[in-house]
């Protein structure tokens, strides 16, 4: 094989060479050529390709394996001569070939184009076909005898043709016959020239088609070889080894690849098979993927009429818009740009704005969401919280009726059962009975020291309230009973026969004056605490008026004591307790007893001398308390602007708490819970009280405010309380941090009373 | 009537039912037009001799501003034919004197001419002639009084010199006839002399009025119910003296010794159908005296045939505890104050058996309407508030006071208006005040 293609190139060699010497001639050959077919005409085919014949045989004779191949390859020309017959005759007319020659004026080579002889056949263009039927079909003429016609207009007759047999023997025994082909044109066969035929060669054998290009030309020395060596190389490095050589890593994965060759571990051509084939995909027919697609750019805003370089005139601002623009802040302006008017398009300037207009644009893209954000599918009227509306809570206290006034700061009140006096007691000892009505004083009491608290017996048939003052509880009798009534209270209080006193001695005295020192003015009983006991600032009554529990801020047992008003006896319900009593309450209806310490509510059972459980209402410092009529709900208030809320059977822990900003969940009747924010009191909570009769709430605090609430409680076991709030009641004034001390429900009627720190009493009517 | 301004204009027909009728006739009236402009209008279209002052009514409103602004607040267009009643009207009160009181007057009354009667929170009963010179004071009640008024005889008009009756109700459970003397010559003081105590409630007595033939009074009270007395003064007493207990019986008797002229009377008639406090208790007018009208903390107003003692009709209001009630002159319109800071007025005159009886309208108020009186005429009626300033209404127009003014700066509570010959006797917190308040132009001629 290495022989074999070092022959042919070898060949080559030489016909390149061969080629180069005879380019001029063949060229002028075939110049000649044309000039004899057109002369020669029909009659003298065969003895131009005679002529021409060793001009090829030179090529052709010099391989016998190419000979046979252009022999194969002459009936496909023939075949082919039909359709394409003006491609061959323009191939007849091949450029002019150049030659290279040694100058003789510079010694080096130059190529030398023939002579363009300045006559009229020079140009082989204007050459004259002897048919002149110019460029048509020409099996318009298979049926005819003649082919077309000369200039003379003779018509031209086609040649002879053999038949098959002649043909066969044309074949046989010319032997140019396989270098002709069948010009159209003549309706004859022609022999191809030498650079024809050379050229069919080129293209059969996958060469290079132009004679003239030489793929292995000498090189070219213009930095190395002789005389041209660099004398100062760029580094002064020696050579490295591996320049030159060779690589034993590479060599040795080579012989790796030769190995796993050779095993059979790597088959060069593998035949392939489906899987290694590739795959391809439809991808304009499939469904989408489960993803949304992403999203389009925003488009920019399209130009508008008033972005025209000559927008119309109502476009066009004013002086007075225009200063109004200026004057603008930039990110405040309908628009960043002024409408202008230029008379033609070739004075509009250079656009300023551009690099911030697509800095914009760049902004915008940058910023728009790449995700499609999936709507929420809620009702936004659903989420608005479905309130009761206020006004079809009513009736509750909406204005201050009246305004009752004490010199001093005033601390407690309370309303009496039938819903129409009010006693108040101040800082100075003073108690004030009055209608809650009208405001009137109808009656003053006077004490020495503080009045710390004031609760009216809850008995309907007799009628007093008692008063505690320092060290001591007073019960006072309002004037104006009715016989049965006040016969009654006395009775009550100041029995003929006194109970047996008990067995051990109680340190409280119980002392009634003696009856021809009866007074209005003075308490008809008396009940001494222990000195040092303090003020008493809390008293409860139990709901049947004959129990009533008062708590002092000091004095040992935690200040808590119980009394009992028929058997005219005391006693300390605790020996000892943890932390200081704040508070005490009587359950409505069951005998339970809660008590309110600084954190903690614990609930008693009196009957069993029990401890039943403790609330925890998470309030730092309990300040007020109160049992709803029903029993089974308490509300604790602290000093920490913190109300809770208790489900007596549901939990030891609130299960409502509003704080100074509490967010109110509520639960309608179709279990749709909705919140809002809710601003409470902002500073300490002072009093609470639960309206014995409507479903309402109050709450004071040092903020000077009252706040109503609705509360409705549910017979039903699952459903929540409702808790609305009503009405927020301004009116008292704070004086040293004070606001509003103790507010008390009228029993009657949604009137509220309340009691502030500037000494004004006020009644809220509805 | 063609206007000669140039502003917009819109028609206008005049109604009236006073004794100026106008004829029916279409009036353009430039819209700019206030009430003035209008009064002045129908004066010269009468041509009347003595200016009269009209007030306009445009759909039971009265006009306050101009008619433009009025058609704007109320949405009319200036092409709608507006029908505008003209009413004559109310002067301007006039302050006329100030009778302070050591204490609260919870009562006042005006029906004596020439003297005013008033019922103060001490407990004391006192008679003032209209040049302020004090007549009578008598400690009626040992607590306060509630609640004055003169038992009317036909002809205590014409009789100078006869003892008045007058009704009294205290707080002290009980209600007296004392019967007042008041002399002719200045310079004496008067004389009263408690006739008999009226024994039936067990609460504070809220209120006593009487009927006009002056020949029964009733009292109403906290305890639910409405005593029917006759004025006949018993002879002995007809309430047995109540049990005293042994130990209280020197009190009591410290209290007889005030008292022992006056013979206990019992009631002829007891009502009882309320079921909260009776606030107060009036008789009809002359057309109807057999009907009896109560309202009471229960938010109801009653209507009682005092023939048979039974309640006729019940008018209930939802959370309105009433707290002063009147009727109108012709007897058909019942207004109630309740503690909502409302005036209701009620038609009485449909004597229909259902509950519901939807009221006429409501006067609004700022504070608590503690009183209210109503004038001789149908449509006019004072008010008296917690706020201090009595207020005079005109029925067909309920949005707003025709006129109000303050008494005793506006700090002090007005407790009892009482309305009569064109003076408005106001008692409250800082004792009495007389104004001048004419009903219409006529009842002052």
């Amino acid at each position: 094989m290495v022989a074999d293609a070092q022959l042919t190139k070898k060949r080559k060699q030489s016909h390149y060479d061969d080629d180069n010497t005879s380019t001029f001639k063949d060229a002028v050959d075939i110049e000649m050529l044309s000039e004899e077919e057109g002369d020669e005409g029909d009659d003298g085919l065969y003895d131009g390709e005679y002529e021409n014949f060793p001009g090829i045989d030179v090529e052709s004779d010099e391989e016998d394996s190419e000979f046979e191949d252009i022999e194969g390859e002459e009936d496909r020309n023939d075949d082919e001569e039909e359709d394409s017959q003006d491609t061959d005759i323009e191939n007849h007319h091949v450029f002019p070939q150049a030659k290279d020659i040694i100058s003789d004026i510079t010694g080096q080579p130059k190529r030398v184009f023939p002579e363009i002889e300045p006559d009229y056949d020079s140009d082989s263009s204007t050459e004259d076909a002897p048919n002149r039927v110019g460029n048509i079909p020409m099996h318009w003429y298979d049926d005819l005898p003649h082919v077309g016609y000369d200039m003379d207009g003779k018509s031209v007759l086609k040649p002879a043709r053999g038949d098959e047999l002649d043909k066969f023997l044309e074949t046989v025994e010319d032997p140019t016959a396989w270098t002709s082909a069948f010009d159209k044109n003549t309706q004859s066969d022609k022999p191809l020239t030498s650079e024809e035929l050379d050229l069919i060669r080129r293209l059969y054998e996958n060469e290079v088609p132009d004679a003239e290009y030489d793929p292995y030309e000498p090189t070219t020395e213009w930095f190395t070889g002789k005389g041209k060596e660099e004398v100062m190389p760029l580094s002064a490095a020696p050579e490295p080894k591996r320049r030159w050589i060779p690589s034993k890593w590479e060599k040795k994965k080579v012989m790796k690849i030769v190995r796993a060759i050779r095993q059979g571990r790597i088959v060069p051509n593998k035949p392939k098979t489906a899987t290694a084939r590739p795959q391809f995909y439809a991808i304009w027919s499939e469904t989408s993927a489960s993803y949304a697609p992403p999203l389009p750019a925003p488009k920019p805003a399209l130009p508008t009429n008033a972005e025209s370089y000559n927008p119309p005139e109502e476009y066009l601002p004013t002086a007075e818009e225009r200063r109004k623009w200026e004057e603008m802040e930039p990110e405040d302006r309908e628009r960043d740009y002024l409408p202008h008017k230029y008379p033609s398009l070739r004075l509009v300037p250079g656009y300023d704005r551009f690099i911030k207009e697509r800095f914009n644009r760049q902004l915008d893209l940058y910023m728009a969401p790449r995700v499609q954000r999936v709507k929420l599918n809620i009702d936004p009227e659903s989420l608005i919280p479905k309130l009761p509306s206020p006004n079809s809570l009513k009736p509750f206290p909406t204005y201050r009726s009246l305004r009752f006034q004490h010199p001093d700061l005033a601390r407690c009140i309370s309303v009496s059962p039938d819903g129409a006096w009010v006693v108040s007691g101040d800082e100075k000892g003073t108690v004030s009975l009055w209608e809650i009505i009208v405001g009137r004083e109808v009656k003053r009491w006077k004490f020495g020291g503080k009045i710390g608290a004031i609760q009216w017996c809850p008995r309907n048939d007799a009628n007093y309230f008692v008063v505690g003052s320092e060290d001591a509880l007073h019960c006072l009798v309002p004037p104006n009973l009715p016989q049965t009534v006040y016969q009654a209270t006395l009775e009550t209080l100041a029995p003929t026969n006194l109970p047996p006193t008990p067995e051990t001695p109680s340190p409280v005295k119980w002392s009634t004056p003696v009856s021809n020192s009866w007074t209005d003015e003075t308490p008809l009983l008396t009940i001494r605490l222990p000195s040092g006991s303090g003020l008493p600032n809390h008293v409860a009554w139990h709901r049947k008026g004959d129990y009533m529990a008062s708590v002092c801020t000091g004095g040992s047992q935690g200040g808590v004591w119980i009394h009992q008003i028929s058997r005219r006896h005391s006693q300390a319900p605790f020996k000892k307790v943890k932390g200081n009593v704040q508070l005490v309450l009587f359950h409505p209806l069951k005998p339970h007893f809660f008590v309110a310490t600084q954190q903690y509510v614990r609930m008693y059972n009196l009957s069993e001398q029990k401890l039943l459980k403790t609330l925890i209402p998470g309030i730092k410092w309990i300040s007020s308390m109160d049992v709803h009529p029903s029993g089974d709900h308490l509300i604790v208030g602290g000093y920490d602007r913190k109300l809770c809320w208790f489900d007596l059977e549901l939990s030891d822990k609130p299960y409502k708490i509003l704080r100074c900003v509490s967010v109110f969940f509520l639960c309608g009747t179709n279990n749709q819970s909705s919140f809002w924010l809710y601003r409470y009191h902002s500073r300490a909570i002072r009093s609470l009280q639960f309206h014995p009769i409507y479903p309402l709430f109050a709450s004071s605090s040092d903020d000077g405010t009252i706040q109503v609430f609705h509360a409705r409680v549910y017979n039903d076991l699952m459903t929540d309380p409702l808790i609305v709030p009503l009405k927020i009641l301004r009116g008292h004034g704070v004086a040293n941090g004070l606001g509003v001390l103790q507010v008390k429900w009228c029993s009657k009627h949604p009137w509220l009373v309340s009691a502030g720190a500037d000494g004004g009493i006020n009644v809220w009517c509805s | 009537m063609a206007s000669t301004s140039t502003g917009p204009s819109c028609p206008i027909i005049f109604t009236t039912q006073t004794a100026y009728p106008l004829p029916t006739q279409k009036y353009l009236i430039p819209t700019n037009w206030k009430r003035f402009q209008l009064s002045q209008l129908v004066n010269k279209a009468l041509s009347l001799s003595k200016p009269v002052p009209f007030d306009f009514l445009i759909r039971g409103e009265v006009l306050r501003t101009s008619l433009a602004e009025w058609c704007a607040e109320n949405g009319v267009g200036e092409e709608e034919t507006l029908e505008v009643e003209y009413i004559e009207s109310a002067l301007p009160p006039q302050k006329m004197t100030d009778i302070p009181h050591e204490d609260w007057v919870s009562s006042v009354s005006c029906s004596i001419q020439g003297y005013f009667l008033t019922g103060s929170y001490d407990g004391i009963l006192r008679v003032f002639d209209y040049s302020k010179n004090v007549v009578l004071s008598t400690l009626a009640h040992s607590a306060p009084i509630t609640s004055v008024c003169t038992v009317s005889s036909p002809d205590d008009a014409v009789n100078e010199g006869k003892p008045y009756l007058v009704a009294t109700a205290s707080q002290d459970l009980s209600a007296q006839l004392v019967e007042v003397s008041l002399p002719i010559d200045l310079s004496k003081q008067g004389e009263s002399r408690t006739l008999a105590k009226l024994h039936l409630h067990t609460a504070p007595v809220t209120s006593v009025a009487s009927d006009h033939s002056g020949s029964h009074i009733l009292t109403s009270s906290w305890d639910m119910l409405i005593g029917l007395w006759d004025t006949s003064i018993p002879t002995s007493d007809e309430v047995p003296e109540p049990l005293v207990a042994e130990r209280d019986r020197k009190r009591r008797r410290k209290l007889d010794a005030s008292e022992n002229k006056s013979k206990k009377k019992a009631p002829k008639a007891v009502l009882k159908s309320h079921t909260a406090r009776v606030s107060r208790v009036t008789f009809g007018r002359e057309a109807r005296p057999n009907t009896v009208y109560s309202c009471g903390f229960d938010s109801t107003v009653r209507l009682w045939d005092v023939e048979n003692g039974v309640c006729t009709q019940t008018i209930s209001a939802s959370e309105k505890p009433f707290l002063d009630l009147s009727l109108t002159a012709d007897g058909n319109i019942v207004a109630a104050s309740s503690t909502d800071r409302t005036i209701t007025l009620y038609d009485v005159r449909t004597n229909n058996s259902s509950n519901i009886s939807s009221s006429l309208g409501s006067l609004p108020h700022p504070a608590t309407p503690s009183s209210l009186a109503l004038g001789s005429t149908p449509h006019h009626l004072i008010s008296g508030g917690y706020d201090g300033v009595v207020r005079m209404w005109d029925l067909r127009s309920t949005k707003s006071a025709m006129t109000s003014f303050k008494t005793w700066d506006g700090h002090k509570k007005v407790l009892s208006v009482d309305w009569k010959r064109g003076l408005v006797g106001v008692g409250g917190e800082g004792g009495l005040e007389v104004w001048k308040a004419t009903e219409d132009t006529r009842g002052s001629q």
